[in-house]
C-alpha cells in the first residue's frame, strides 16, 4: 500500500516536471519576433502565462476575459476551459484558440517551436470598410522606428519595390 | 529608384508636407536592397520590409506598387502598379503626373479617390490566402537562419494558399534558376493574361467626377 502510494507520488512528481516546456519557444505576429520562456507541450495549441499573451497579441487578461482596447473574450478563470487551464497554481491561456476565435489565421513549425500569426480581422476592419490606412512600425536601415501614426498632417505616398 | 529621388526633391519643393516612405519587400534584406538604396542616394525614408509586412498589411500583391494616405491617415488610392516611368517592356509614363497633382493640391486633386472607391479597390483575398501570410513569414523566419530547406518548404506553401500574390511567388525565383523574371515567371504571367487577368491591378487615372 505504502509503496504503491510511494510510486503514484513519483509518477506524479515526473508528470508535474514534465508539465511546462522550458525550451524557448518563438512567435511571430505584426513586426514582433517574442520570444516565450515557457509553454506547456502541445502540438496544436499554443499555451503561455497570461503575461505572454499580452506580449505576443496585446491582449491582457482580465476578470471578465482576454481584451484588447473594448473588445474582450469571455474567459472562466476558475475552472479549465479550451481558452485557459490552471495548472500547480499557474493559469495558461490558449493563443491559437483566442485566434480561432478570432478568425485569425495561424501556422506552426512546431518541432522548431516557431508559431506565426496573421492579421486579426478585428483590427482590420476600419481598413476595409472605412480606408483608414492601416499602422505600421518598422525600422529603417538605421534602426529608427517608422511609424505611419507619426505621419498626421503629411501626404504619405507609400512605394513597395524590390531587387528582385 | 533614382527616378523617385528625383520626384520626391521635386515636389517637396511644391509641398513640403508630401513625404515617400519606400519599402523594399526583399526577404535578402540589407544584402539584397541596401546597395539599390545606396548607389540612388535616397534620402525619402526607406524601410527594407523582409517579411513583406507592408503588401500583408494593405492587401497588395505586386511591386511596385503604391498607396496614398491624406494627412488625416486616410487612403486615398491604392493597389495599382505604379511605376515611376516607362522601361522597356515595364511600366508607365502616366502615373508620374497624377501624383504630382495630388502633391500640388492634396484634396482636391481629381485623382484622390473617395472612400467607397477605396473600399472598391483594395484587393480582397480568400481565407484561404490570408493563412498565406503567417506561412510566408515562417519561411522568411528560416531563411534568416540560414535553414534554405524550410524556407523554400513555407514559401512554396504559402503560394499554393495564395496563387495571387506575385510577390511570393517572385521573392521564391530569386533564389530558384532563373531568376524572378525566368521562365517560370513568364509561364504563369502568360497564362494569367491569356485568361484574361492581368498582371497588375490596371492603372485607373480617369478623373474624379464623384468628387466634385
Amino acid at each position: 500500500m505504502e509503496l504503491s502510494r510511494f510510486c503514484l507520488a513519483l509518477l506524479a512528481t515526473a508528470f508535474v516536471s514534465s508539465l511546462a516546456n522550458a525550451q524557448t519557444t518563438t512567435v511571430l505576429y505584426k513586426e514582433r519576433v517574442v520570444e516565450i520562456e515557457q509553454t506547456l507541450p502541445d502540438a496544436s495549441d499554443l499555451w503561455v502565462k497570461p503575461a505572454d499573451l499580452t506580449r505576443i497579441n496585446d491582449f491582457e487578461l482580465k476578470p471578465q476575459g482576454a481584451c484588447l482596447a473594448e473588445l474582450c473574450i469571455p474567459v472562466l478563470q476558475d475552472r479549465d476551459s479550451d481558452l485557459y487551464v490552471t495548472r500547480q497554481n499557474q493559469g495558461w491561456f490558449n493563443v491559437t484558440e483566442l485566434a480561432d476565435i478570432l478568425q485569425q489565421s495561424w501556422t506552426t513549425d512546431y518541432g522548431a517551436r516557431v508559431w506565426s500569426f496573421g492579421g486579426m480581422p478585428v483590427d482590420r476592419r476600419a481598413f476595409f470598410e472605412s480606408a483608414e490606412a492601416p499602422n505600421f512600425s518598422l525600422s529603417d536601415r538605421e534602426g529608427n522606428p517608422v511609424r505611419l501614426s507619426d505621419y498626421r498632417g503629411k501626404q504619405v505616398l507609400i512605394l513597395t519595390w524590390a531587387s528582385w | 529608384m533614382p527616378v523617385w529621388q528625383v520626384i520626391y526633391e521635386e515636389l517637396k519643393k511644391v509641398n513640403p508636407n508630401f513625404e515617400i516612405i519606400s519599402f523594399a519587400q526583399d526577404s535578402g534584406g540589407e544584402a539584397d536592397a541596401g546597395p539599390i538604396l545606396d548607389a540612388a542616394n535616397v534620402t525619402y525614408t526607406s524601410v527594407i520590409d523582409t517579411n513583406h509586412h507592408i503588401s500583408a498589411l494593405y492587401n497588395l500583391v505586386n511591386v511596385p506598387s503604391a498607396v496614398w494616405v491624406d494627412e488625416e491617415g486616410k487612403i486615398v488610392r491604392i493597389n495599382e502598379g505604379t511605376y515611376a516611368q516607362s522601361h522597356g517592356a515595364f511600366g508607365t509614363d502616366e502615373y508620374l503626373p497624377i501624383v504630382r497633382d495630388w502633391a500640388e493640391n492634396g484634396a482636391d486633386s481629381p485623382y484622390v479617390w473617395n472612400e467607397e472607391q477605396v473600399t472598391e479597390k483594395i484587393f480582397q483575398r480568400t481565407t484561404e490566402a490570408e493563412k498565406a501570410q503567417p506561412t510566408f513569414r515562417l519561411g522568411t523566419f528560416f531563411f534568416a537562419q540560414g535553414n534554405d530547406e524550410k524556407a523554400e518548404q513555407y514559401w512554396s506553401l504559402a503560394q499554393e494558399l495564395d496563387p495571387t500574390s506575385w510577390n511570393y511567388l517572385r521573392q521564391d525565383l530569386k533564389y530558384e534558376q532563373g531568376g524572378s523574371a525566368g521562365p517560370e515567371w513568364r509561364a504563369r504571367r502568360d497564362s494569367i493574361e491569356s485568361a484574361g487577368g492581368t498582371y497588375y491591378a490596371p492603372l485607373d487615372i480617369e478623373e474624379n467626377t464623384a468628387n466634385n
